[in-house]
């Protein structure tokens, strides 16, 4: 039950992938089903928290901890990653990579979505070329990537910028091609001039569309951080990875999945309290 | 039996307001295939500060001339005036559809001002007209609500507050009551007749409830299906304000409802569209016609 509402969104975040005719459907799901109670819920969440760590205790002791590092293994390693420095830097210089090509993606992505649906003739050419580029899986660019801009940085970001840039093309593309076409015939009735039309209109309605393609290409541009870390010169967290997996050290090892996992979630968490600040009106 | 004015007779009239002469529009099916006809010579008037209804069953072309005459669409032939000229949207033709179309991010006042957002207002005229009209509609109380917190009945006040902001001389309405409980849509309607009688724009309304009609026009413009047209208007001779006393308990609103139930009811009998089409369904006693 406590699950349920992330289980939800999980789900519409899903459906929302597929395509824009789904994301109203989904919004309708979120509200056939309110939260109970939030501190209900957290507590709950601490609940499952606890089981999960008795699991993994439990699955460690039969497994042997050369396989599986018990949590309390995995919490050394973490003081010691923390101490001696190298999980720090490592964070450091994923981020960069991260937030940097997450950035670019947004300043890219958001204004061309737009463009391309504020201009249909624009939209419905290049939407193949988009819609391609989408389907063809970006790590499949790697070694062309490598050629032209080396193993430093620009290359890191540069694979971050191209999975990260799509989901949030696409979804601005389709939020300003889902305006709604009674509202638009109303601010014509009223007279209001076309550009108007657009700033006052289409564009406010194609901000929840807009924030869930940020969603979906945080968590995609997280991956590309990683696979870029791996495949590239083998630096941050992604770097860690690789040298800590193919040398058994798993409670280091187990240490950079957890930092991964928590980067992921405070930036897809920071974006859900965007979308709720912005889509206020929705709940009231 | 009722008197149906001939409106291209009067359009010479200074004081009439809308116009509409031998109007033919069609559409082309989303899927393909023949023009449908939605209005075919349809003709009629409005005089100023006068309240048409527009009845008839659905199908009958009632929506798209009323986009006719916000010149949202453009016949293909014929002529449509509003004020002597082909109309364009704007603030001098105010529009309330049944589906409210608040701006759902927008508070109750930022949606009234949308209307008056490109008038050249300054921004304190705006501000005290948006608040005029809200309490003229009652919701002063709300004026910071997001529809979404508002009733149907009350969404309804917020369109008609947002129609009524620039100050129209033609209000066009199209079946704006229709998605209004009944109880909610009968106080609805006195709403509309105190505003009306306090404003006086020419109105245009669509309804197919002939008691809507009845109850709210001077004049009513029947129209039939397959394709659209006005098949005859007319007046409703009754007392105004008609909500002072029972004007259903009168002989003349019986009489003008019986004649209008029974032409709308062949309508639908005879329209080779509609469901009912050559149903063999029995008249109440003197429905004939």
């Amino acid at each position: 039950m406590a699950l349920f509402k992330r289980e939800l969104a999980m789900l519409r975040d899903v459906l929302q992938s597929c395509g824009s005719s789904a994301v109203r459907t989904a919004f309708a799901l979120r509200n056939l089903c309110k939260p109970p109670d939030s501190l209900m819920i957290a507590f709950y969440r601490i609940g499952f928290f606890a089981l999960l760590m008795a699991l993994w205790q439990v699955a460690a002791t039969r497994m042997g901890t050369n396989v599986l590092p018990s949590p309390l293994a995995t919490w050394r390693a973490a003081q010691t990653l923390v101490g001696e420095g190298q999980l720090i830097v490592a964070i450091g210089d994923s981020l960069t990579v991260y937030l940097s090509g997450f950035a670019i993606a947004i300043i890219v992505g958001v204004p061309l979505g737009v463009v391309m649906g504020g201009f249909r003739v624009l939209g419905k050419t290049l939407e193949v070329y988009v819609f391609a580029l989408a389907a063809t899986p970006r790590v499949a660019f790697i070694p062309l990537i490598i050629v032209l801009l080396g193993l430093g940085v620009e290359a890191k970001t540069f694979i971050v910028f191209l999975g990260a840039l799509m989901p949030i093309l696409i979804n601005a593309y389709a939020g300003v091609l889902a305006a709604d076409e009674e509202l638009l015939e109303m601010a014509r009735s009223v007279g209001t001039p076309r550009g108007r039309i657009f700033t006052s209109i289409v564009l406010p309605g194609a901000v929840p569309f807009v924030i869930v393609g940020l969603r979906i290409g945080a968590t995609i541009g997280l991956i590309n951080t990683v696979v870029a870390e791996l495949y590239t010169a083998v630096r941050g967290l992604g770097g860690l990875l690789a040298i800590y997996g193919n040398t058994f050290r798993m409670a280091e090892y187990f240490v950079v999945v957890l930092t991964l996992a928590t980067v992921g979630v405070i930036v897809t968490e920071s974006l859900r309290y965007i979308e709720a600040r912005v889509s206020r009106w929705r709940d009231v | 039996m009722m008197s149906a004015g001939d409106p291209v007779e009067r359009s010479g009239d200074a004081e009439v307001r809308v116009v509409l002469d031998r109007v033919c529009k069609s559409f082309a099916p989303a899927g393909g295939g023949d023009r449908v006809s939605a209005l075919q010579d349809a003709s009629l008037s409005v005089g100023s500060g006068k309240f048409l209804a527009l009845l008839g069953p659905s199908g009958c072309g009632k929506t798209t001339l009323l986009r006719l005459v916000d010149g949202l669409i453009q016949p293909d032939s014929g002529t449509v005036h509003v004020f002597g000229a082909p109309p364009r949207p704007g603030p001098d033709i105010g529009f309330v559809f049944q589906s409210f179309r608040l701006i759902p991010w927008a508070k109750v006042t930022r949606n009234v001002d949308f209307s008056l957002r490109d008038l050249g207002l300054t921004a304190a005229e705006r501000e005290e007209r948006t608040r005029r009209v809200i309490k003229m509609v009652g919701l002063t109380r709300f004026a910071n609500a997001y529809p979404a917190t508002l009733s149907g009945g009350m969404k309804q006040r917020v369109a008609l507050a947002r129609a009524l902001a620039p100050e129209p001389k033609v209000l066009l309405m199209d079946e704006p009551f229709a998605s209004i409980d009944a109880q909610t849509r009968e106080l609805m309607q006195i709403e509309l007749m105190r505003i009306w009688t306090r404003r006086r724009p020419a109105v245009l309304f669509v309804t197919h409830s002939v008691d809507e009609a009845i109850i709210l026009a001077d004049e009513i413009a029947l129209m039939g299906p397959s394709p659209g047209k006005v098949i005859e208007t007319v007046p409703v001779d009754l007392e105004r304000p008609r909500w002072t006393y029972d004007a259903r308990a009168e002989p003349r609103y019986v009489e003008l409802r019986k004649h209008l139930s029974s032409r709308m009811r062949q309508f639908v009998l005879s329209d080779p569209a509609s469901e009912f089409f050559g149903r063999d369904l029995v008249q109440p006693d003197g429905m004939g016609s």
